[in-house]
């Protein structure tokens, strides 16, 4: 069989003699000074390179004879300049939308009704001047809540799976082998905890970036950049950014994730340096058991003013990037288009939230892996310390401890702890209790069988689902921030915890906790979205600026006459 | 044609021709590429709840812009509803 092309005229859309003169002239010289353009049709990138181009420049500069073939179309650049008045760029705009003026004049024909869409329908309502914002926040308010609340028991799913079956099963396994203890307590406390760490993300991530998509394809989102933008300029960030700024209250893993959406990248770094000052949920339960152990009463105040605290700082340390090392540039101008609201194909939205998930696991999930294996190193090295103080954790702890001095903790305990906690933050606690009471008890695993498992795995999913169902129900009350985290069960904890600490050295260290060095789950997701050294700025100014804040609460509260 | 007037100082309601585009060659390439171009008929439609920034109607299609970037704008007034 032949295939018969039908002969096709090529398209060349006319530039008008004086640009046309100047594309020939170029095109001619691309051979006089032996330039070969490689892949790129020579008249194409003649025109791009008298409308200077950046991307395109900078590859022609990279190209054998690209610079003298640059210049040479620079000098051709200004002089149309000086004869037509305009830029390049701006006359072959004039032209081509001209052109397309006259296609869609010759062949369109628009309804001649003026009549409200259902798009212009729902923005009366959505950007109106007062429902607007109120609107904002309610969708905001679901979202939030719908991640952090349904992915819950999905979350406890996954963690009694790791922790139970899973590795009952490799101890089962191990105990065949001839492996030694280190190797056992390698996989069961090193790499089955790292793992752990990485899945429990999952259920959190695959519903935020489900809603995510949903906000994104229905065109909400753009609408939600619109009427947040004034307000979050004040701290040089962009509309869009308030998105990730709000998920950070969860978790600033998905929320570091969420910037994705934010077009210009520095906008987008901006936000992910300060998505962690959002107190997430990790950071509940020490501002809880601290808060109950020294304040009583008072404690919802202090946690209360913990989460002010990290919006304040926030606030000011954007401020201060803006000023500094995140100057806005021209990326950032706010150009958005407002689309026709459209309903979002399931597919798109699943393949959204699968492919972003399954990427984080993948490149987040390498970070924090090796962090537990350091860890596990660090608290059994030398090999059969019995004590952890001894280890090289102990040895790490005693030593950073002195830093702590001026702000009115300097105990290996806490500098122990606060070292944990940089593996995720509520670890501070679990670290505390165990350095303080002693261990916890073992936990005695009843032997069961491997159907028992399955079935128990398959029986905890639908429990799962079946509770985050009802959660998804009862959303219409408002957040209750202490439930169920607020019980008296600490009172241990807190009886030996008042002997290391004041009140005031216990505000010191909840400011120190609120502000020091992000997770190291969310360092893995800086590092993979923005590379290794906005990761390492993010740690550093984080610790620095803990530091500072955690001395001033110390030592102007001294002065004060507290503590 | 009235005398040129920043895009910015316009209010809903009213409708202008482009006339000019200021601005950094950035900032030029990027309204082009989003059909803000000399010639083009441009109707102001809301400001966001604080003000800013604006949403804008053109070339059948609804479009924000900061007032600060807007200001890169001259267009010249056309007789429309409010106008």
């Amino acid at each position: 069989m032949t295939i018969t092309t039908a002969p096709t005229e090529v398209f060349r859309l006319d530039y008008g003699s004086k640009l046309e003169r100047e594309i020939a002239r170029l095109v001619a010289c691309f051979e006089e000074n032996n330039f070969d353009p490689g892949r790129y049709p020579r008249r194409w990138l003649a025109i791009k390179l008298l409308e200077a181009d950046p991307d395109i420049l900078a590859r022609v500069q990279s190209m054998p004879n690209g610079a003298q073939v640059i210049a040479i179309a620079r000098l051709s650049a200004e002089k149309l300049k000086s004869l037509l008045g305009d830029d390049v760029d701006l006359l072959t705009a004039d032209h081509r939308y001209g052109y397309i003026n006259g296609v869609v004049r010759q062949t369109l024909q628009r309804p001649l009704l003026d009549r409200l869409t259902l798009t212009d329908r729902i923005d009366n309502i959505v950007t109106h001047k007062w429902l607007g914002l109120p609107f904002f926040f309610l969708v905001m308010y679901l979202v939030f809540r719908l991640v952090i609340d349904v992915s819950a028991p999905f979350l406890d799913w996954t963690d009694a799976v790791i922790n139970g079956p899973l590795a009952g099963w490799l101890t089962f396994i191990l105990g065949l082998l001839p492996a030694p203890a280190w190797i056992h307590s390698l996989v069961i406390d090193g790499i089955v905890a790292g793992v752990g760490g990485v899945l429990v993300f999952v259920p959190g991530l695959l519903i935020l970036y489900f809603f995510l998509a949903l906000l994104e394809d229905s065109g909400y989102m753009s609408r939600a950049a619109f009427v947040m933008d004034r307000f979050m300029r004040v701290v040089g960030l962009h509309g869009k950014s308030f998105i990730p700024m709000i998920l950070g209250f969860g978790c600033a893993v998905p929320a570091v994730y969420a910037t994705r959406t934010i077009a210009s990248r520095r906008d987008r770094t901006l936000t992910a340096l300060l998505v962690p000052l959002m107190s997430c949920s990790a950071r509940l339960p020490v501002y809880v058991v601290f808060g109950l152990a020294f304040f009583g009463s008072r404690a919802g105040t202090v946690i209360w003013a913990m989460y002010a605290l990290g919006i304040v700082v926030a606030m000011l340390a954007g401020m201060v990037f803006t000023r500094t090392i995140l100057k806005p540039d021209v990326s950032s101008a706010f150009v958005l288009e407002l689309p026709p609201y459209r309903q979002p194909a399931l597919k798109s939205v699943l393949i959204h939230m699968w492919e972003n998930t399954r990427e984080f696991v993948r490149k987040a999930g390498t970070t924090i892996l090796a962090a537990a294996v350091v860890m596990w190193l660090l608290l059994n090295l030398p090999w059969g310390v019995a004590n952890q103080r001894d280890s090289y954790f102990g040895k790490v702890s005693g030593a950073i401890a002195p830093v702590f001095a001026p702000l009115g903790f300097d105990n290996w305990e806490t500098g122990g702890a606060l070292v944990s906690g940089f593996m995720a933050k509520e670890i501070v606690v679990s670290t505390l209790s165990q350095v303080y009471l002693g261990g916890e008890e073992a936990q005695a695993i009843e032997p069961t069988t491997f159907g028992e498992d399955l079935l128990g795995i398959g029986q905890g999913f639908a429990e799962a689902t079946f509770s985050s169902g009802k959660i998804l129900l009862s959303i219409i009350p408002g957040i209750n921030l202490m439930d169920a985290t607020a019980e008296a069960e600490d009172t241990a904890l807190s009886l030996a915890l008042r002997k290391q600490f004041t009140p005031l050295s216990a505000l010191a260290l909840l400011v120190f906790v609120l502000l020091y060095v992000p997770c190291v789950a969310t360092l893995g997701a800086i590092r993979h979205e923005f590379g290794r050294s906005w990761a390492i700025t993010s740690g550093l100014y984080q610790t620095l600026l803990a530091w500072v804040a955690a001395l001033m609460v110390y030592q102007v509260g001294r002065l004060l006459g507290f503590g | 044609m009235s005398d040129p007037i920043q895009l910015h100082l316009l209010q809903p309601g009213q409708q202008a021709t482009i006339t000019r585009i200021n601005g950094a060659s950035a900032l030029r390439r990027r309204f082009v590429e989003m059909g803000i171009v000399k010639g083009e008929t441009i109707l102001i439609e809301r400001h966001a709840p604080l003000g800013d920034p604006v949403e804008y109607f053109i070339k059948g299609y609804h479009l924000a812009l900061r007032k600060e970037e807007a200001a890169q704008i001259e267009v010249s007034l056309l007789a429309g509803r409010n106008g």
